[in-house]
C-alpha cells in the first residue's frame, strides 16, 4: 500500500529523467563503437566482392578496373572520420547504406526481412521461458521436498546444457529420427507466404523446434534463480511476523512472490541482450531467417553496413527494453521512488 | 486461439507480406503443387539481389550466371556447352558458327523460331547492341572479352558476324576466347537495353545495379516469386523453344523452386527428406543415403565418385620461399602426399582417384584424356603415398636430414607453412593431409587458415609474404569450350607471374618460356596431331617441374537427385543422344534434363 | 576455511559435482599417459568409421585357421544377405518383370534363389526409377554364390608369368582365434570425419577446453573482481565510470564483441590461449555488478570502520577485511566463469572462428567439424553425441558443485 501523491511522482521523475541521460549517452558510444569495431578487421572487402565479380574472367586489365569501381563507390578509401559523419548521417534517415555481400540489397530491407522473424522466434521464448520457468522455482520453492528435489537438478542440467547442443539434440531426435517436426526455413519449403491457414499452420510447425531449444535452457536458468530468491524471501522476517499475525498464507504469497520478482524482472532485462546470441545458433542449425543468421553472414562476408547495421539494431532494441524494464522496476518497488525523494 | 490473437498474427504477418515481393498470379492460399515443381539446393545462398543481366554482383545463381556452362533458364546464349563431348549446340542460334578462310571472323545466324517473352523475335540486333552495351558500360562480360572481340555485328536481321581482334601479323589474339564468348555471354534484347539506359542516364553504375525487376528474356522461365527464403521461377507456356527447330516441347516442370538454407547440412536434411529434388552441394558420404537409409536418392554415377571431375583443386607451391626454388623439394613434397586418404576423407570419394585417372593437366573427361599421348608421360605420373621415393628424392639431391630429423638445404631448415581460407571444410581436410606428408619425409610443413577475404587479398597480390603462404591451395579451371588452354595458361603462363589483383592463376610465380610459346600457339594451331604434342609436351613440363600439384578432380558443379516425385533425370549410359551433363539441368546444355523428366506414378 | 572445506564435502550436490569433475578431469590426464598415440593422426581412409572392434583382413587370412561347424551358419549368412525386406524386394522386381505371382514363393530360398538369378537382367527396364535401378544391380550382386558350398580362392600374381595362380582357399567353415591376430584395433567411439579416433581426440580435447575454461574463468573473474572492489568500495567517479563502462558492456551484445574481436585477431594469431583471454576479456561483467554489490554492504561494517579509524591504507583494507568475506562468493563466481567459459568456446569454435584445427582440437572444433560432415542429418551419432555429453557433464558437474557451496555458504538455502 502505497500513497500517490505529488511528492511520490516528483521523486519517479528524477529516476526517469536520470535514466534517459544514462541510457542517451550510453546509445551516443554504442554507436561509435559499432561503427569501428567491424572496419578493424584486416582484409579487403572490396576484394572479395571483386573476386566475386570477375570469375571466368581471364584479362587482366578487366579485373583491376572493377576493382576500382568498387572501392570508389563503397569509399573505403576515404579517411575513417568522414565515413562516421557520413554513417551518422544517412542513419538519421534511416538509411543504412548498402551491404557489400549481397549488393545492391540495401541494408535497410535485409534488417526489415530478418528483424520480425526473429523477434517472433525470441520474444515469446523469452517470455514463456520466463514465466514457466519462475513458476515451477517458486513451486520448488514453497513446496519443497520430492518436487524440489527433483527440479533442482533439471534445472541446473538444462540451464546450463549449450544452445547448440539442445538444438542438435532437437534436431537429430524430433526432427530426423521420429520425423514430427520440420527441420529448417521459418515455413514449408513449397509455402508462398499469405494469410491462409495451411501457411500459418505451417509457420506455427516450422516454429516448434527452435522456440523450444531456447524456452527450455530459459526455464532451466530462470527456474534455479526463482527459487534461490523464493526460499530467501520465505524466511524473511516479515513473513514470520504476518504468519503470527494471522494472515493467511495466500495472503503472503502475494508479497513473497512480489518481493522475490523484483530481480527476476532486472534479470529479463539482461536476457534480452543475450536474445540475438542465443538466437544466432538456432537459426544457424534450423535454417531460420532471422537476425543472427545475417550478422553470421556479414562476418563471414566482411559486410561492414550489415554488420553495422545489425548491431546497431540490436543495441538499440537491448536499449530500450533495458529502458523500459527499469521503468517499470521503478514503478513496482516503492523503494526506487523513497531513495529518490531524499 | 481467440479473435485478439488471430488479428494480431495476421498483422504481424501483414507486415511480413508487405515487405516481400509478390507476383500477381499468385493464388493466395495455394501452395505449390508438389507435382508441378522441381525443388533444388546447393545454387542459392541468399536471398536474390536483382534480375539484371549486365550487373556485376548479381547473386541470383539460377537465373543469371554466365561464363563457362552458363544457366540458361531464364536468359538464354547463342550457343550451350555440352562438357561431355566438350561440343557447342545451338540453342539462339541456327546452325553451328562458321570461321571464315583466314579464321578472323565467325558467322552465325539466329532461329527463325526465336521470340522474346513480349512476342518480339530475337535478332543479330540484339546479339550485337547487347555487346555494344557490354563494352559501353564494362560489365564482365565486355571486361572479359575486349582484349579478344573486336566487334559484333548484324550483317542481316538473322546473321551474326563475329570479328576477332587482330594482333600485328595479322592472326587474332586468341580465338578459343571468340568462341568462348558463344557460348557463355547472354543475349539481351536491344529494346529492354535502350530503356534501362535512359533510365540509368548513361551511368555506368546504375546500369549495372538497377534491379532490373522488368527484365524482358528469351528463356523457358521467368520470374515468379523471390523472398528472403525462397526464389520461385514459373514456365512461360509460350517459350519459343517448343518449337519444332528446338525442343519441339516444353521443359517439364511448370515451377522451379530454390529454398534459401542457411548452410550445407539445412540443404541436405532437406534432400533427405524429399523437399529437394535436385542438389548442387558437397553432400558428405552421400552413398549412405541410398545404401544405408534405402532413400530414392542417386548421382550420375551409381559408385564411387559419384560425378564427373571437371576442375582440379591445386597446390600451389610458392616458388620465392626458401628451399621451394629446388625442383626436389617440390617433387618430393608432391609425391609424398597420401592423395587416397584426401579423396576418401576429404571428398568422401567423390572425386576418382589419381590411380584411375593419372595426373596431367586434364580433367578426367573423355573429351579432355583424349589430347595428350598418355604413354609418353607415364614414367612422370605419380600416384602418391611415396615416401620411400620422396626420401630418396631428397636424399640424391644432397637435402639431408639434421640432427633434430629435419631436412636442411644449404644449412638451412625447411618449414612451410600450408595454407587454404577457412571454413572451406574439403579443402581444410586436403591440406591437413599435404602437412602430414611432409612429415614423414622430414620437412617442416604446419597449416593456417585465414578467412576467405583475407586470404583472396594475399593471395592475389604480389609478392607474397615472406611467411605463411608457401603452399597455398586454390581452384583451377573446369570444363568449358576454351578448356583444357584455359586451365594450363592459368596455371603456367607467366602473364599472370608476379601480379597485383591476380585472379586468374599461376600464383606462385612460375616461369617457363618454353611453355609460354606452347601457350601462345594452341591457340591458332588447328592440327590434331600437332595439337596433341603440343598439350602432350606442357604435360611432361608440369609433371617435371611441379610448380603446383593437383590435391584432388572436383566435379564441376555437384549433381544428385532424389527420385520421390520426379524421375528420368540424367544418369551415365542413359541413352541420351547427346549425352545430357550431370549439371543439375541449369547449366549449358544439361538444360536437355528439364525435358526428359517424368513423374513418378 | 577448513570448516568450510568439510562442510563443503558434507553437502550432496557439492560431492556429486565434485566426483563427476574429477573423474573427467583425472581421465583427461591419465589417458594420454596410457594411451600414447598422437590424438590427431588420420588413421581411418574415409570418414566415421562407427565404433567397433576392426580386425585386419589381411592377418586375419594369414592366421592360424581351426575348423568349427556351427549349424546356424549357413543360414545366419544367407539372413544377412536375403532378409525378409530383400526378399519383398525381390517379389517387386520380379512381378515387375512379369513374373506370375503364383510362382515366387519368397519363403522358399532355393527357389526364389534360382529364379531369381535365371530371371535378372540389369539392363531390362521394369519401369524403375534409377536409384531403385542402382539397388538392384547392387542386391544382385551381393547375392552371388550365396547358396553355395564353395570356399573363397586366393589367388597371386606370378611375377613371372603375369598370370594370376591359386595361393591359398578360404573354406566357409574356416574360424581365426581373435586374440591370434596380430593387428587388431578398437575403436570404442569410432572415428570423425578425418578418420581420427573419437577417444583420443576427445580426451584430448577435454583437456584442452579445460585448459581454456580455466584460463578465461580466472581472467574473467580476476577483471571483474578488480573492478567490483574498486568500484563498490572507493565509489565516487571511480565507480561511475566502472558503472558507465558495465553498461557498455551489457547493451553491446558480449556475443558480438566475441564474434567481432575473434575475426579481426585472425586465425594465425587464434591459438587457444588467446581465445580463452579474449573470452575472459567479454564476459566479466555481472562478477563485477556482484562484487560491487557485494562490496557496498560490506561497506559500512564494523571492523571496516575500525580499520579505517585506525589509518589502514585502501589497498590494505581490501585485502584484509574485504576479501575473505566475499571469497566464497568469488570461488563460486569462477567455477560459474569457468563453465561459461568452455562454453563460450564451444560457441564460438562452431561457428568457426574458434582455435586453429591443427595444433590441438577442442570440444567445439569437434562440434563443429562434426557438423560441417553431416553428422547430425546421417546419424553418425558417435561423432557428436560424446562431445556433447562431455561439455554437458563438464557444465552441469561445475554448476552442482557451484550449488552445493552455495548452500554451505547461504545457510538458508538448505534443505
Amino acid at each position: 500500500m502505497f500513497f500517490r501523491g505529488g511528492v511520490e511522482l516528483k521523486g519517479y521523475k528524477q529516476y526517469f529523467l536520470r535514466k534517459l541521460g544514462w541510457f542517451g549517452i550510453t546509445f551516443v558510444v554504442a554507436v561509435l563503437l559499432n561503427f569501428i569495431l567491424p572496419r578493424l578487421m584486416p582484409g579487403d572487402p572490396v576484394a572479395v566482392i571483386t573476386q566475386k565479380v570477375t570469375q571466368g574472367m581471364t584479362s587482366q586489365s578487366g579485373v583491376s578496373k572493377i576493382y576500382q569501381q568498387y572501392a570508389e563507390l563503397f569509399g573505403t578509401k576515404k579517411p575513417m572520420l568522414e565515413q562516421f559523419v557520413l554513417y551518422v548521417k544517412n542513419v538519421a534517415h534511416g538509411n543504412f547504406g548498402v551491404s557489400f555481400s549481397q549488393y545492391p540489397r540495401p541494408v535497410a530491407t535485409i534488417l526489415r526481412e530478418s528483424i520480425w522473424w526473429t523477434i517472433c522466434l525470441q520474444f515469446p521464448a523469452i517470455i514463456v521461458g520466463w514465466l514457466i520457468g519462475n513458476m515451477l522455482g517458486a513451486l520448488a520453492a514453497y513446496l519443497k521436498g520430492r518436487f524440489d528435489k527433483v527440479l533442482m537438478p533439471i534445472s541446473i542440467f538444462l540451464s546450463n546444457f549449450p544452445a547448440f547442443g539442445m538444438a542438435i539434440i532437437l534436431l537429430a531426435v524430433f526432427g530426423i529420427t521420429l520425423k514430427w517436426l520440420p527441420i529448417s526455413g521459418g515455413y514449408g519449403f513449397d509455402m508462398i507466404p499469405n494469410l491462409s491457414w495451411t501457411f500459418v499452420w505451417s509457420v506455427i510447425t516450422h516454429y516448434q523446434l527452435p522456440f523450444w531449444s531456447i524456452v527450455l535452457i530459459a526455464i532451466g536458468g530462470q527456474a534455479i534463480g526463482m527459487r534461490s530468491m523464493s526460499i530467501y524471501e520465505l524466511n524473511a522476517d516479515y513473513v514470520k511476523y504476518s504468519r503470527f499475525m494471522g494472515i493467511k498464507d495466500r495472503k503472503i504469497i502475494t508479497y513473497v512472490f512480489r518481493n522475490a520478482m523484483l530481480p527476476q524482472v532486472t534479470g529479463l532485462a539482461l536476457s534480452v541482450g543475450t536474445m540475438v546470441g542465443g538466437a544466432l545458433v538456432a537459426e544457424t542449425i534450423f535454417s531460420y531467417p532471422g537476425l543472427g543468421n545475417t550478422i553470421l553472414k556479414g562476418i563471414m562476408g566482411q559486410d561492414y553496413p550489415l554488420i553495422s547495421g545489425v548491431t546497431l539494431i540490436v543495441t538499440l532494441m537491448v536499449l530500450i527494453a533495458n529502458f523500459l524494464i527499469e521503468l517499470i522496476y521503478g514503478l513496482i518497488d516503492p523503494r526506487i521512488k523513497a531513495t529518490q525523494a531524499d | 486461439m481467440n479473435r485478439l490473437g488471430l488479428r494480431i498474427i495476421m498483422v504481424l504477418f501483414a507486415f511480413l507480406l508487405a515487405s516481400s515481393a509478390f507476383s500477381d498470379t499468385l493464388k493466395p492460399g495455394d501452395p505449390l503443387p508438389r507435382n508441378e515443381t522441381l525443388y533444388f539446393n546447393g545454387q542459392q545462398w541468399g536471398p536474390v539481389n536483382g534480375w539484371n543481366p549486365y550487373s556485376s554482383n548479381n547473386n541470383n545463381a539460377m537465373g543469371v550466371a554466365q561464363q563457362d556452362n552458363a544457366r540458361v533458364i531464364v536468359f538464354e546464349t547463342p550457343y550451350i556447352y555440352n562438357m561431355i563431348d566438350g561440343k557447342q549446340y545451338a540453342l539462339l542460334a541456327d546452325g553451328p558458327w562458321v570461321w571464315n578462310a583466314k579464321r578472323t571472323e565467325i558467322t552465325f545466324k539466329i532461329k527463325a523460331a526465336a521470340k522474346w517473352s513480349d512476342g518480339t523475335p530475337v535478332t543479330a540486333d540484339d546479339v550485337a547492341y547487347t555487346w555494344t552495351a557490354n563494352l559501353k558500360y564494362e560489365t564482365q562480360a565486355g571486361v572479359g572479352s575486349k582484349d579478344y572481340i573486336d566487334a559484333i555485328t548484324a550483317v542481316n536481321p538473322r546473321t551474326v558476324q563475329v570479328k576477332a581482334k587482330l594482333s600485328p601479323d595479322g592472326r587474332p589474339v586468341n580465338p578459343l576466347e571468340v568462341i568462348h564468348y558463344l557460348s557463355s555471354n547472354y543475349v539481351i534484347q536491344k529494346a529492354w537495353t535502350m530503356k534501362l539506359e535512359a533510365r540509368c542516364g548513361g551511368d555506368a553504375t546504375k546500369f549495372k545495379a538497377d534491379p532490373a525487376d522488368d527484365f524482358v528474356s528469351s528463356g523457358p522461365y521467368t520470374k515468379f516469386f523471390t523472398d528472403a527464403t525462397k526464389v520461385v521461377y514459373i514456365r512461360d507456356d509460350n517459350y519459343w523453344g517448343k518449337d519444332k527447330s528446338m525442343w519441339g516441347k516444353l521443359p517439364v516442370p511448370k515451377y522451379l523452386a530454390h529454398a534459401i538454407f542457411a548452410d550445407n547440412n539445412a540443404g541436405f536434411a532437406a534432400l533427405k527428406a524429399g523437399e529437394v529434388d535436385v542438389s548442387q552441394q558437397f553432400n558428405a558420404n552421400i552413398q549412405d543415403l541410398w545404401l544405408k537409409d534405402k532413400l530414392p536418392i542417386s548421382t550420375y554415377l551409381p559408385e564411387a565418385p559419384y560425378g564427373i571431375g571437371a576442375s582440379l583443386p591445386t597446390a600451389y607451391y610458392n616458388l620465392k620461399s626458401y628451399g621451394l626454388d629446388q625442383v626436389a623439394v617440390r617433387k618430393a613434397i608432391a609425391i609424398a602426399v597420401d592423395y587416397q586418404t584426401i579423396i576418401s576423407n576429404a571428398m568422401t570419394n567423390q572425386s576418382a582417384t589419381f590411380t584411375q585417372v593419372p595426373r596431367s593437366l586434364m580433367n578426367p573427361t573423355a573429351g579432355e584424356q583424349a589430347l595428350f599421348d598418355h604413354a609418353a608421360v607415364k614414367s612422370l605420373q605419380w600416384a602418391g603415398n611415396d615416401i620411400e621415393g620422396a626420401k630418396k628424392l631428397l636424399d640424391d639431391a644432397g637435402i639431408k636430414v639434421n640432427s633434430d630429423g629435419w631436412r636442411e638445404y644449404n644449412g638451412k631448415k625447411l618449414s612451410y607453412v600450408a595454407t587454404c581460407p577457412n571454413g572451406w571444410s574439403d579443402w581444410q581436410a586436403a591440406i591437413e593431409v599435404v602437412a602430414a606428408a611432409g612429415k614423414k619425409i622430414g620437412i617442416e610443413i604446419t597449416t593456417n587458415y585465414p578467412e576467405w577475404s583475407v586470404y583472396q587479398t594475399v593471395v592475389t597480390s604480389t609478392p607474397l609474404p615472406p611467411t605463411g603462404y608457401d603452399i597455398l591451395m586454390m581452384w583451377s579451371d573446369g570444363a568449358g569450350p576454351t578448356q583444357p588452354w584455359s586451365r594450363i595458361r592459368h596455371l603456367l603462363s607467366s602473364e599472370f607471374a608476379n601480379t597485383n589483383n591476380n585472379w586468374n592463376g599461376n600464383w606462385g610465380g612460375y616461369v617457363n618460356p618454353a611453355a609460354d610459346a606452347l601457350i601462345k600457339a594452341i591457340p591458332l594451331e588447328s592440327d590434331a596431331a600437332k595439337l596433341k604434342a603440343d598439350y602432350t609436351k606442357l604435360v611432361s613440363i608440369y609433371l617435371t617441374d611441379v610448380p603446383s600439384f593437383t590435391l584432388m578432380y572436383r566435379p564441376q558443379s555437384f549433381h544428385a537427385v532424389n527420385e520421390s516425385v520426379w524421375t528420368n533425370f540424367p544418369r551415365a549410359d542413359d541413352g541420351t543422344k547427346p549425352p545430357v551433363p550431370p549439371l543439375d539441368m541449369t547449366d549449358g546444355y544439361a538444360i536437355a534434363g528439364l525435358y526428359n523428366l517424368k513423374l513418378v506414378k | 576455511m577448513n570448516t568450510m572445506i568439510k562442510q563443503a564435502f558434507r553437502s550432496g550436490k557439492f560431492l556429486v559435482g565434485f566426483t563427476i569433475f574429477m573423474v573427467i578431469l583425472l581421465m583427461a590426464i591419465i589417458y594420454p599417459v596410457i594411451v600414447r598415440d598422437p590424438p590427431l593422426a588420420i588413421l581411418g581412409q574415409g570418414t566415421f568409421f562407427e565404433p567397433g572392434i576392426y580386425v585386419n583382413v589381411f592377418d586375419t587370412m594369414h592366421s592360424k585357421r581351426y575348423k568349427i561347424s556351427l549349424e546356424d551358419a549357413a543360414t545366419k549368412r544367407i539372413a544377412s544377405k536375403l532378409g525378409n525386406e530383400e526378399r519383398a524386394d525381390i517379389k517387386t522386381w520380379l512381378l515387375a518383370a512379369g513374373i506370375p505371382k503364383e510362382s515366387i514363393d519368397i519363403g522358399d530360398t532355393a527357389k526364389l534363389f534360382e529364379l531369381w538369378v535365371n530371371t535378372y537382367d540389369p539392363n531390362k527396364d521394369v519401369g524403375m526409377t534409377s536409384a531403385k535401378r542402382n539397388y538392384y544391380a547392387r542386391l544382385d550382386k551381393s547375392l552371388k554364390g550365396l547358396l553355395g558350398t564353395e570356399g573363397s580362392t586366393v589367388a597371386a600374381m606370378n611375377p613371372e608369368s603375369g598370370v594370376l595362380e591359386q595361393t591359398d582357399t578360404i573354406e566357409r567353415n574356416d574360424f581365426v582365434n581373435l586374440g591370434q591376430v596380430p593387428v587388431v584395433r578398437w575403436f570404442p567411439l569410432g572415428t570423425d570425419n578425418f578418420g581420427r579416433d573419437m577417444l583420443t581426440e576427445l580426451v584430448s580435447a577435454t583437456r584442452t577446453s579445460l585448459v581454456i575454461g580455466f584460463v578465461a574463468g580466472i581472467v574473467a573473474t580476476l577483471i571483474g573482481l578488480i573492478l567490483g572492489l574498486l568500484a563498490g568500495y572507493i565509489g565516487g567517479l571511480i565507480d561511475d565510470v566502472i558503472m558507465f563502462v558495465t553498461n557498455l558492456f551489457t547493451v553491446i551484445p558480449s556475443f558480438v564483441l566475441l564474434i567481432l574481436i575473434s575475426f579481426s585477431i585472425g586465425q594465425e594469431s587464434r591459438g587457444a590461449f588467446t581465445i580463452a583471454i579474449v573470452i575472459g576479456f567479454t564476459s566479466w561483467v555481472w562478477t563485477t555488478r556482484a562484487v560491487r554489490a557485494q562490496v557496498f554492504s560490506l561497506r559500512n561494517r564494523d571492523h571496516v570502520n575500525l580499520s579505517k579509524l585506525s589509518g589502514h591504507s585502501i589497498i590494505q583494507i581490501i585485502l584484509r577485511d574485504i576479501l575473505p568475506y566475499i571469497a566464497s562468493y568469488v570461488i563460486m563466481a569462477l567455477i560459474l566463469q569457468i563453465a561459461s567459459g568452455i562454453l563460450a568456446e564451444a560457441f564460438l569454435s562452431i561457428l568457426g572462428l574458434g582455435p586453429k584445427t591443427t595444433e590441438v582440437p577442442t570440444l567445439g572444433l569437434m562440434m563443429n567439424w562434426a557438423m560441417i560432415y553431416s553428422a547430425h542429418v546421417t546419424g553418425k551419432w558417435w561423432a557428436y553425441v560424446p562431445v556433447l555429453v562431455d561439455i554437458a557433464l563438464i557444465t552441469f558437474s561445475m554448476n552442482l558443485m557451484n550449488t552445493g557451496l552455495d548452500q554451505v555458504f547461504n545457510p538458508t538455502l538448505r534443505e
